[in-house]
Parts: structure tokens; C-alpha cells; sequence
């Protein structure tokens, strides 16, 4: 169950991930924007981060077979899957996230020595869900400003992927409960509310008048 | 309060005057453009020169005094930005 799971959810986000990227790099094709740059990093960061866990499964499945999948593979997944959200908290300007006096950043710096014996993964879930926490709330904040109904969409999306994150992290609390299947149902769910808007921009090219140009 | 425009709604916004809201068949006059895109005389002179040298505008000399045309690419481009306005719209961010 969880192994197919698993499947669905990595290969759901590396289409996901990819086909809003692929829409990221026409539109920065087109118009130059450092937006659509930004975001087309982003999404082909996280699709590439789901590619490889769903590798890392199949490799598992197909031809090792040892009933685990490699810690490190899931782990670089992840870790290239938290530089996609990373991109997305900063294209909401999370510069000013960080704090500016010298002083809180060295203490910002010195939990992760404190932490090094903790698994990389159980980092990067847990920056994961932060930056994707950050992410939804500056998406519902353009809500409130600009009345976009997609706004809505992306922000649960977000929101439904910092809770998967953050179930996935906490599962290792409780490791054979229905948390970890749980948060990769609620993870699906947070990628199809991301997909749904996007899949309504429209690409086809405008018919201008008859007229045109003469 | 005052929005504030990114680079490219600016040039969106000069697009859009030269498309839909010209004075007359010639095209619009800088200081047309000035008054509907809100912008300075320095910068629109800069914007401007990209957008022709770029194939987005067309520059028409009338009578001694230069007037803007959208060109086929300019629309084009126009309905890229519009799409991709949208697209970013979703995300809560502006292009």
C-alpha cells in the first residue's frame, strides 16, 4: 500500500512539476520575465526531485529488491525538491524573511550544528514545509489583493503540500502508523489543487481581426 | 495608495495604449503614451527605443513629429504577457 502510494504520489509530482514548468519556461521565453525564471526553476527543481525518488522505487522494485529503498536517494529527492520550494518563498521576496542584524544570523546558523546527527531528510522536510508554509500565505495574501480565484487554489495546494511535509517529518515519531500514508494522500491532493489553475491558463494564440495590418 | 509597477507591466501598459487606445490610424505621440502609461518623459524614451529596436513597436514619422504603432510581433507579445499575467496571477506573484 504505501509502496504504490509512494508511486502515485512521485510520479503525480514529477508530471505536475514538469508540465508547470515547461508553462514557466514558454512564458519566460516569451516575455523575459525574472518571475517566470524563478518559477521555472522552481518547478523543474521539484519535478526533478520527485523523478528521482520515483527512480530510486522503481530501481528498488525492478532490480534490487531488497524491500527498501536507498536512504540517500530519497533524501537527495527531497533535498532537490526544497530548492524548487525555496525558489517559490523567494519569488514572494522572502529576503525580508530573514533577519537583518549579524548577530540573529550566526544564531540563526547555530542550530544546524546542534542538529547534525539528525537525518539530512528530516531537515529538509522541515525547511520544506516553512518555505511551503511561507508560500501559501503570501499566495492568500495576493488573494486578498488581487481577487484571483487560482490564488485560492495555489494556496491550498501549498498549504496541503506543508502539511504532507510536515506528517512525512513527524511520522518518524510513529513509524509504522497511518501518518506517513496519510501525508502522502494530503501531498496528491496539495499537487492536483496546484495543477487545476494553471491548467486553465490559455495557450493558443489570438485571432486577430480580419482587418489586421492593412 | 499608488500600485507599483514591475518593468514589464509598464511595458504591458504602453503595448496595451498602442493597441487599443490610439488617438488616431497613425499612432500615438510620446506624449500620448506619457499621459496613459503614467510614466516619465526620460524613462518611456528608453522603453521605447527597446520596444522598436526589439520589433514590438513601429516608429512612424508624421510630419515632423514621431508617432508609436503596435506591430504584429507587439501583439503577439502582448497576448504572451496577458496569458502569462494570469499564469502568474495563480501563483500570487507579478511578472
Amino acid at each position: 500500500m504505501e509502496f504504490l502510494l509512494e508511486n502515485i504520489l512521485n510520479l503525480v509530482g514529477f508530471l505536475v512539476g514538469l508540465a508547470i514548468g515547461i508553462m514557466s519556461y514558454i512564458g519566460f521565453r516569451n516575455t523575459g520575465s525574472p518571475t517566470l525564471f524563478r518559477l521555472t526553476i522552481a518547478f523543474f527543481s521539484i519535478s526533478l526531485g520527485f523523478f528521482v525518488i520515483w527512480t530510486g522505487y522503481m530501481t528498488e522494485d525492478l532490480i534490487i529488491k531488497s524491500g527498501n529503498i536507498e536512504r540517500w536517494v530519497q533524501t537527495l529527492g527531497i533535498a532537490i525538491q526544497t530548492v524548487g520550494y525555496f525558489f517559490i518563498a523567494f519569488s514572494h521576496s522572502i529576503k525580508s524573511f530573514f533577519p537583518k542584524s549579524s548577530y540573529f544570523r550566526s544564531v540563526g546558523i547555530f542550530p544546524l550544528f546542534l542538529v547534525s546527527s539528525v537525518q539530512l531528510e528530516h531537515i529538509f522536510r522541515s525547511v520544506s514545509f516553512i518555505l511551503l508554509a511561507y508560500g501559501a500565505i503570501e499566495t492568500m495574501l495576493s488573494y486578498f489583493e488581487n481577487k484571483n480565484k487560482g490564488a485560492i487554489s495555489v494556496s491550498v495546494g501549498l498549504g496541503l503540500l506543508a502539511l504532507g511535509e510536515f506528517l512525512g517529518w513527524y511520522s518518524f515519531v510513529f513509524p509504522d502508523s497511518i501518518i506517513y500514508p496519510a501525508s502522502m494522500i494530503i501531498k496528491i491532493g496539495g499537487l492536483i489543487a496546484l495543477f487545476i489553475p494553471v491548467s486553465k491558463v490559455p495557450l493558443t494564440k489570438i485571432k486577430f481581426d480580419e482587418d489586421f495590418g492593412e | 495608495m499608488t500600485e507599483y509597477r514591475t518593468h514589464m507591466k509598464i511595458i504591458g501598459d504602453i503595448l496595451a495604449t498602442t493597441r487599443d487606445d490610439l488617438q488616431d490610424e497613425d499612432g500615438a505621440t510620446v506624449t500620448y503614451l506619457i499621459r496613459k502609461a503614467n510614466i516619465s518623459h526620460s524613462r518611456i524614451s528608453t522603453i521605447l527605443k527597446t520596444l522598436v529596436s526589439q520589433g514590438l513597436l513601429e516608429k512612424v514619422d508624421n510630419q515632423g513629429s514621431n508617432k508609436y504603432k503596435i506591430s504584429q510581433n507587439g501583439r503577439e507579445f502582448l497576448q504572451a504577457y496577458y496569458s502569462f499575467t494570469n499564469f502568474a496571477d495563480n501563483f500570487g506573484l507579478s511578472i
